[in-house]
């Protein structure tokens, strides 16, 4: 119930009639620490780790490769 | 710092646009190839906490121990394409469970695999990328090759932009061919050669909130086909097939008086072996100054106990493992990320502390004496070529 309400509040989120930010408004919405993914050796390292202990995997982008970790 | 508003400054604009159309998996602008070339290495320690006595028969035992060397590359290519290439070797060591046993007093306990495993992997990833106006295709293309594990991999990714730049539309899918043939000799194996094929698709949307703010919203189906039980692990039989979905959203606001970026990211996972999950990551992107930037960072982690597991692994059923990244548990990691620019170049550092127990999990189980606690350090250097 939990993660239904809080996936349908962000989906509303995204709908709702947000501001509308024009091109030249966006510089801080462009600084570095506003990036998706700030490092991406970091970024890849940590999510294979993640899913070498874990049971779950995924949700950042379609699968990649599998490897043998354990 | 305060921002500069209404500045039209065309340099800006392009970089703003671009900037807001990154896919959650890109580090790439989204309609423009990168400006300059940029490389990077990295080598982290990766060091899993010994298993004590208590947990495991015939005393402790180390755990696995591995050394990662990473490479990037980015580079512009032309005039409306890019080409990345990462590649990874890892050099491990160490001993992880074979099967869990129960002791004189009834409580569980593990048996490691004794002898040393040692392993080698090379991961090669090479992306190519397209710009368009309002977006960008790419196609990768990677090869992990281990003494026992291949997979060969390819994805499709696309990001279109709306009209007005507010809102961003991705999608990609993958395929991956791997194929085992298990080391002999450490711990008899559960096979001798085997197979699995795994397709995945993923959409998403990204969508601009405010001039601070920032969310996405991603759906991913995975289904993997094959040989999916673990072949060193003594007591494990699996089905061979599993079918994946995840629900994911990201949060991005700057705080101007604090010159810092809070980064709240979830993740919902589901599949049909009855195991769900819950991830929430949080980090908070200091600039101290316009050279160094501090990032402190947590995560949390829970998740319910496949169907098919126990602690002593009911091998009267059909499917059954007791292998404990199928168990119940709850983790938190923690860490801290310090980068320093100095011209063209960054030097960055960092450590995470990942730790589980079954009790910090929302969802209840039996404890697997497997759970395992390890340490990450790395060190970093990147250049931009300008």
């Amino acid at each position: 119930m939990t993660v239904k309400t809080a996936a349908a509040g962000l989906v509303l989120v995204l709908l709702c009639g947000c501001e509308t930010v024009q091109p030249w408004e966006r510089g801080l919405l462009a600084k570095e620490g506003m990036q998706w993914t700030p490092d991406i050796m970091d970024a890849r390292l940590r999510s294979q780790i993640y899913a070498s202990k874990e049971a779950s995997s995924g949700g950042a982008g379609a699968a990649g490769g599998g490897c043998g970790c354990n | 710092m305060a921002a500069q508003k209404n500045d039209r400054n065309p340099a800006l604009m392009a970089l703003t646009s671009s900037a807001l159309l990154l896919p959650a998996y890109q580090t790439v602008q989204a309609d423009a190839p990168p400006e300059f070339a940029e490389a990077g290495m990295q080598y982290s320690k990766y060091k899993e906490d010994d298993i004590t006595g208590k947990k495991a028969f015939g005393g402790g035992s180390e755990r696995f121990d591995i050394d990662v060397a990473q490479f990037h590359l980015l580079a512009p290519v032309l005039d409306d394409w890019s080409v990345a290439v990462d590649v990874a070797w890892e050099d491990m060591s160490g001993a992880s469970p074979w099967f869990v046993g129960e002791s004189a007093s009834g409580d569980p306990k593990v048996i490691m695999s004794g002898a040393s495993i040692e392993d080698n992997r090379t991961e090669v990833s090479v992306t190519t990328r397209y710009y368009f106006d309002r977006g960008n295709g790419g196609l990768s293309l990677t090869y992990s090759d281990e003494d026992d594990y291949e997979s060969k991999a390819a994805a499709l990714d696309g990001a279109f932009n709306s009209a007005d730049g507010m809102t961003t539309y991705s999608g990609a899918i993958s395929y991956s061919d791997d194929h085992i043939d298990p080391t002999q000799g450490a711990v008899p194996t559960n096979t001798t050669s085997a197979s699995k094929d795994i397709y995945s698709a993923w959409a998403g949307v990204t969508r601009i909130v405010s001039k601070r703010a920032i969310v996405r919203f991603g759906l991913s189906y995975t289904y993997r086909d094959g040989f999916l039980t673990d072949p060193y692990k003594f007591r494990d039989s699996r089905p061979d097939e599993r079918k994946e979905w995840v629900a994911s959203g990201g949060y991005r606001r700057y705080f101007e008086e604090q010159n810092s970026a809070l980064h709240v990211d979830y993740r919902y996972f589901n599949d049909d072996w009855d195991v769900q999950s819950h991830t929430l990551d949080v980090a908070w992107v200091w600039d101290y100054s316009p050279a160094v930037t501090y990032t402190p960072f947590i995560r949390y982690y829970t998740q319910h106990e496949a169907e098919f597991f126990n602690n002593l692994a009911q091998r009267d059923q059909r499917y059954f493992a007791d292998d404990y990244r199928l168990s119940a548990f709850g983790a938190f990691s923690y860490g801290l990320r310090a980068s320093r620019k100095i011209q063209n170049w960054e030097v960055s550092v960092d450590a995470e502390r990942y730790q589980t127990d079954e009790s910090w999990g929302v969802f209840s189980g039996e404890e697997s004496p497997g759970l395992v606690d390890f340490w990450r350090y790395g060190i970093g250097l990147n250049y931009i070529f300008k």
